[in-house]
């Protein structure tokens, strides 16, 4: 049930997009004025230092946040338009979030929190599936473990695998290895590529880490809420 | 709905621990209300079995101050077989000892019609013959005397033939004034008890054949000897006041517990509340992989379900038990062994308040976790802390609509069990407002410069603070504790004060109009200057009022007035204590038609005013009386009042007796008692404070009754504590954090929560007492009509205790 469309479509397309939060005096611009666009397959990095809206980019985006102005299409859904249970409807399946925090189901296993994006999707295979793709990152062994029982390299992989799990379209991924110490972290993001890689998704990955950003097929540099330069590599 | 299935049970399974308050709360909750229900039922249906050995057959004809003519008896004789009873009040001495007061039956050779006689093992023979007597074993112990030993009875020596284990139809002889003594007819004779104008009553006991109505039946004798002071009674009636009192106080527990339940319902509302609040960033997670609001909301609601439903069936269980567990444990403080079994009506009952109450406290709760956003995951958000919906709003309303409505409809007296509901919801509502008041006053008052006494403070105010919660949960069962301390020792204060200064030390029975001087000269013997009051006495039934008879009267009055037949007097001046608020008094020489005058409560509870006519029935004969004047009484006394008084003329030809009151110190009431038996045998001395300590015993036992049910609204509001402490752990191990880190030894961190825990102890303690002493003033001043003068050491040792 991939839900990958072909390579060279546009997939991500933001245009005008603003972000403000709280009331004047004490009103405060997060984003200003986005216009974007991503075909489906790139790799890219949205770079910035803290407080440039990079997690806030990537809020509206996935449906997280409420864009003040501006349109947001991810995946054919208007993003910006859509009430919280479309927004949930619209993510399942079609968008795969890794975050810094990992973010897993503290009541359920290894298995089990893969395999609820899945079942949510209404799959009758998705236990298959889930222990498929926890054994791709290396987790075989770890099926029944809780996440209070796995180390935090661990929690990042299932979270990982989860995200993967549905095939969705785009992957974003924030700061993925924030919690991660240098060399987990490096594990990690070769893991994640390797799986990018095979999926032929669109990943979006929100750093603040110029190295990181170097493995992606493009580089959006965000500053005071503006993208202020774009680069592609090879 | 599979799906939600799957993922509640997913997460109850490694989470659902988080929810042990909901459980704790419901359970005891409904176990409170599912045991006090099933109490109530197993008595009513052991009383159901017991009405015809409570009366002692199938039907009752009853009548005072003589025993049935040969016509009558050969009339009862007739329908089927018959006993003979005659029950009256006496005095029993032996071995030098003090008298006692009795409740003596003579019983003819077919008594018990139904159900068995018993003695205690040793007794010579089955049953009291001639000159013996079966005695209570109270009376025994109090005479010092064994079985095989003499007593005195009016005339007659009597022979202790055996201890009474079991008289079948003692519940159907009301209120007892003193130990049992059963002898036969011939032994009740040789007392010479019985005299003209003596206080005494006989029950002819009937068994009916099979198929035959009592009451039809007893409407005929009635009929047919009509006018001539019979009383009917069936199995029903036998036990329809301890039914009624039974069914109050089970009505009144009931809704103390419902009160409790409620209290437990916020322990609900914290526990769930605790419970979802820590499954924010769960919830936004499963937004995020796409779960839409409604299969969140269906997920935790089948997760409270399962929990709650469980607690319930723990709740239920426990309380089916409450009967056998009473029985075992307290069995004589019950007026009848419950009928043991599974009584489903209470356990139903129980059920739906509990899971009203859980639904109704769970849904704001469950309306936060529904409307969590996805984006709670990157930050929290306050709005997550809103207050509910509209639709919420009203599906709560609808709860309580169902809430009161189960309460109020189930209720037998629809009417009390409204104003209980309604007075509760103030309760409930002011606790709340004084919470909400305090908590508001709290944050007011100026900062502290003592930095841990500054934390304890706002810890009391700051958001997500329970003190308002915690004034509702604690303050109701607190004041009630309060309220009953109040009353209690009011009025033991009331009878302990009333007793020595104005009572009177003995009430003189069955006094025969030619002992009136060997009486003066008994009493003048023990104590010299001591007061007597006489007044002649005879037994008379109101049969009309303003020329209606009262049979006949649609519908019925229900007056206390016209129950049975009442103890009159005449009197050529006016009583002490009474004066007169309506119309005049007689000279002291009337000598027209019979004029009477009556107590302020039965005018106003029969409708009745000067100028007006009531026809009494005394000794079978009926006498019209005009109603001359309308007396306020004061009963506070204890002295000897009549609800009616005669105006001297034809009615001192009716046979009749004297009663007698005896003033005097406090210290000579042996001698009062060992003068008068020995001079005079039958009078029959009942002394003040036996009756105080009677009424003291039985407010004492329902009192039992009343603090074990606000008892359990302590255990309930306590849930709510320990709920309420949990629920702010998270924040309170931050503040511990935080302080550590600023410097803050161990016990500074204890000690600031320790302050803030002794002033909520002191705030707690400060509302039980406003609230209680304010109920406890509103009962007894307004409901009892006392006053109100509670000890308040007794009060601040209650209070103090509970506070902490």
């Amino acid at each position: 049930m991939s839900s990958v469309p072909p390579s060279g479509s546009i997939v991500i397309t933001a245009r005008n997009v603003t972000l403000a939060l709280g009331h004047p005096p004490a009103r405060v611009e997060i984003l200003r004025g986005i216009d974007l666009d991503v075909t489906a397959g790139e790799s890219i990095a949205l770079l910035g230092p803290s407080g440039s809206g990079k997690s806030s980019l990537m809020a509206v985006l996935t449906g997280l946040e409420r864009p003040t102005g501006g349109e947001i299409k991810v995946a054919g859904f208007d993003i910006a338009r859509l009430d919280e249970d479309a927004l949930a409807v619209a993510r399942r399946g079609r968008i795969g979030i890794v975050l810094q925090a990992f973010h897993l189901l503290p009541t359920m296993t290894a298995l089990e929190n893969v395999a609820v994006p899945l079942e949510l999707n209404g799959a009758n295979d998705a236990f298959d599936r889930a222990r498929a793709e926890l054994e791709a990152v290396g987790l075989g062994h770890r099926l029944n473990h809780y996440p209070a029982e796995l180390s935090g390299g661990e929690q990042q992989r299932v979270a990982i695998a989860r995200a993967l799990a549905p095939r969705p379209t785009v992957i974003f991924a924030d700061e993925p290895t924030g919690n991660l110490d240098t060399a987990t972290g490096g594990q990690i993001l070769d893991l994640l590529f390797a799986r990018f890689a095979e999926s032929g998704a669109t990943l979006f990955v929100i750093t603040h880490d110029p190295e990181l950003a170097a493995r992606c097929g493009r580089v959006i540099e965000l500053a005071d809420g503006r993208i202020t330069a774009e680069r592609r590599h090879g | 709905m599979r799906l939600a299935w799957r993922l509640a049970l997913r997460d109850l399974r490694a989470g659902g621990r988080g929810l042990w308050l909901l459980a704790l709360c419901l359970f005891l909750g409904t176990a409170a209300l599912a045991g006090i229900g099933s109490l109530a039922s197993s008595i009513l249906a052991a009383l159901d079995d017991q009405g015809r050995t409570v009366l002692g057959g199938d039907l009752q004809m009853r009548v005072s101050q003589r025993r049935a003519t040969v016509e009558e008896a050969a009339a009862f004789s007739a329908i089927g077989p018959t006993s003979e009873t005659i029950a009256l009040s006496g005095m029993a001495q032996a071995n030098g000892r003090p008298a006692a007061l009795i409740d003596l039956r003579g019983v003819d050779e077919r008594w018990p019609l139904v159900g068995a006689f018993r003695l205690q093992p040793g007794a010579l023979g089955n049953r009291p013959t001639g000159l013996s007597a079966a005695i209570g074993p109270a009376l025994a112990e109090r005479l010092g005397v064994r079985v095989g030993d003499t007593i005195t009875i009016g005339s007659a020596r009597l022979k202790v033939m055996g201890l009474i284990a079991n008289e079948p139809d003692q519940l159907g002889q009301g209120f007892r004034l003193g130990p049992p003594v059963i002898m036969d007819l011939a032994g009740l004779d040789a007392t010479r008890l019985l005299q003209p104008g003596s206080l005494y009553q006989v029950r002819y006991r009937m068994v009916l054949p099979p198929g035959a109505d009592p009451t039809a039946v007893g409407k005929k004798l009635l009929q047919r000897f009509p006018n001539l002071g019979w009383s009917i009674r069936t199995p029903t009636d036998a036990t329809r006041t301890l039914r009624r009192a039974i069914d109050q106080l089970g009505q009144f527990l009931l809704l103390v517990g419902l009160s409790a339940l409620t209290i437990a319902g916020m322990g609900v509302g914290s526990g769930v509340g605790a419970y979802l609040g820590g499954k924010t960033r769960m919830v936004a997670m499963l937004k995020v992989l796409g779960a839409r609001s409604g299969l969140i909301a269906t997920i935790f609601l089948l997760e409270l379900g399962l929990v709650g439903l469980t607690s319930i069936a723990a709740g239920l269980v426990l309380g089916a038990f409450v009967p056998a567990i009473v029985a075992a444990i307290a069995g004589d403080a019950l007026p009848v062994p419950p009928r043991l079994g599974l009584y489903p009506a209470p356990l139903a009952i129980a059920a739906t308040l509990g899971l009203i109450v859980a639904l109704l406290f769970a849904l704001p709760a469950l309306a936060r976790a529904r409307a969590v956003p996805a984006a709670a995951l990157l930050r929290d958000l306050l709005a997550t802390r809103s207050r509910p919906s509209t639709r919420v709003i009203g599906l709560m309303v609808l709860l309580v609509a169902a809430l009161v409505a189960l309460a109020v409809l189930t209720a037998t007296d629809r009417l009390l069990a409204l104003g209980f509901v309604g007075a509760t919801a103030g309760l409930l509502l002011g606790l709340a407002l004084l919470g909400l008041g305090i908590r508001r006053a709290v944050a007011r008052i100026p900062r502290p410069k003592r930095p841990l006494l500054r934390l304890a403070l706002t810890n009391l105010h700051r958001p997500g603070a329970q003190t308002d919660r915690l004034v509702v949960a604690l303050g109701l069962g607190f004041s009630l504790f309060v309220a009953l301390v109040t009353i209690n020792s009011s009025l033991g204060s009331e009878m302990r004060d009333a007793a020595p200064a104005k009572a009177p030390r003995f009430f003189a029975v069955d006094l025969q109009p030619e002992d009136q001087a060997s009486f003066r000269a008994a009493v003048a013997r023990a104590v010299p200057g001591g007061r007597i009051e006489l007044a002649p006495s005879f037994r008379g039934a109101i049969v009309a009022i303003k020329g209606e008879r009262v049979d006949r009267m649609n519908p019925p009055p229900d007056s206390w007035m016209l129950k049975s037949d009442r103890t009159m007097t005449w009197s050529a001046t006016l009583p002490p204590r009474n004066r007169v608020v309506a119309g005049r008094w007689w000279s002291p020489n009337y000598n027209g038609p019979p004029l009477i005058s009556i107590g302020q409560d039965a005018a106003d509870a029969l409708d009745l005013k000067v100028g007006d006519s009531l026809t009494l029935s005394v000794l079978g004969v009926d006498v019209r009386a005009r109603i001359a004047a309308i007396r306020a009484i004061d009963w506070s006394a204890m002295g000897m009042n009549f609800a009616i008084v005669f105006a001297p003329g034809y009615i001192q030809e009716a046979p009749h007796s004297f009663l007698a009151t005896i003033y005097g110190p406090d210290n000579r009431d042996g001698e009062i008692a060992a003068s008068v038996a020995k001079s005079l045998p039958s009078v029959t001395l009942i002394r003040t404070g036996d009756i105080i300590s009677q009424l003291s015993e039985m407010i004492g036992r329902i009192a039992v009754a009343i603090r074990g049910a606000a008892a359990v609204t302590v255990a309930a509001g306590t849930a709510v504590l320990i709920g309420a402490v949990a629920a702010s752990g998270r924040a309170r191990r931050y503040d511990a954090v935080i302080l550590k880190l600023l410097g803050a030894s161990r016990a500074q961190v204890l000690g600031a929560q320790a302050i803030e825990y002794l002033l909520l102890a002191l705030l707690l303690a400060l509302v039980a007492l406003i609230v209680g002493t304010a109920a406890g003033w509103f009962v007894t001043a307004k409901v009892f009509d006392l006053a109100f003068t509670p000890d308040w050491a007794a009060v601040r040792s209650r209070w103090s205790y509970r506070a902490w």
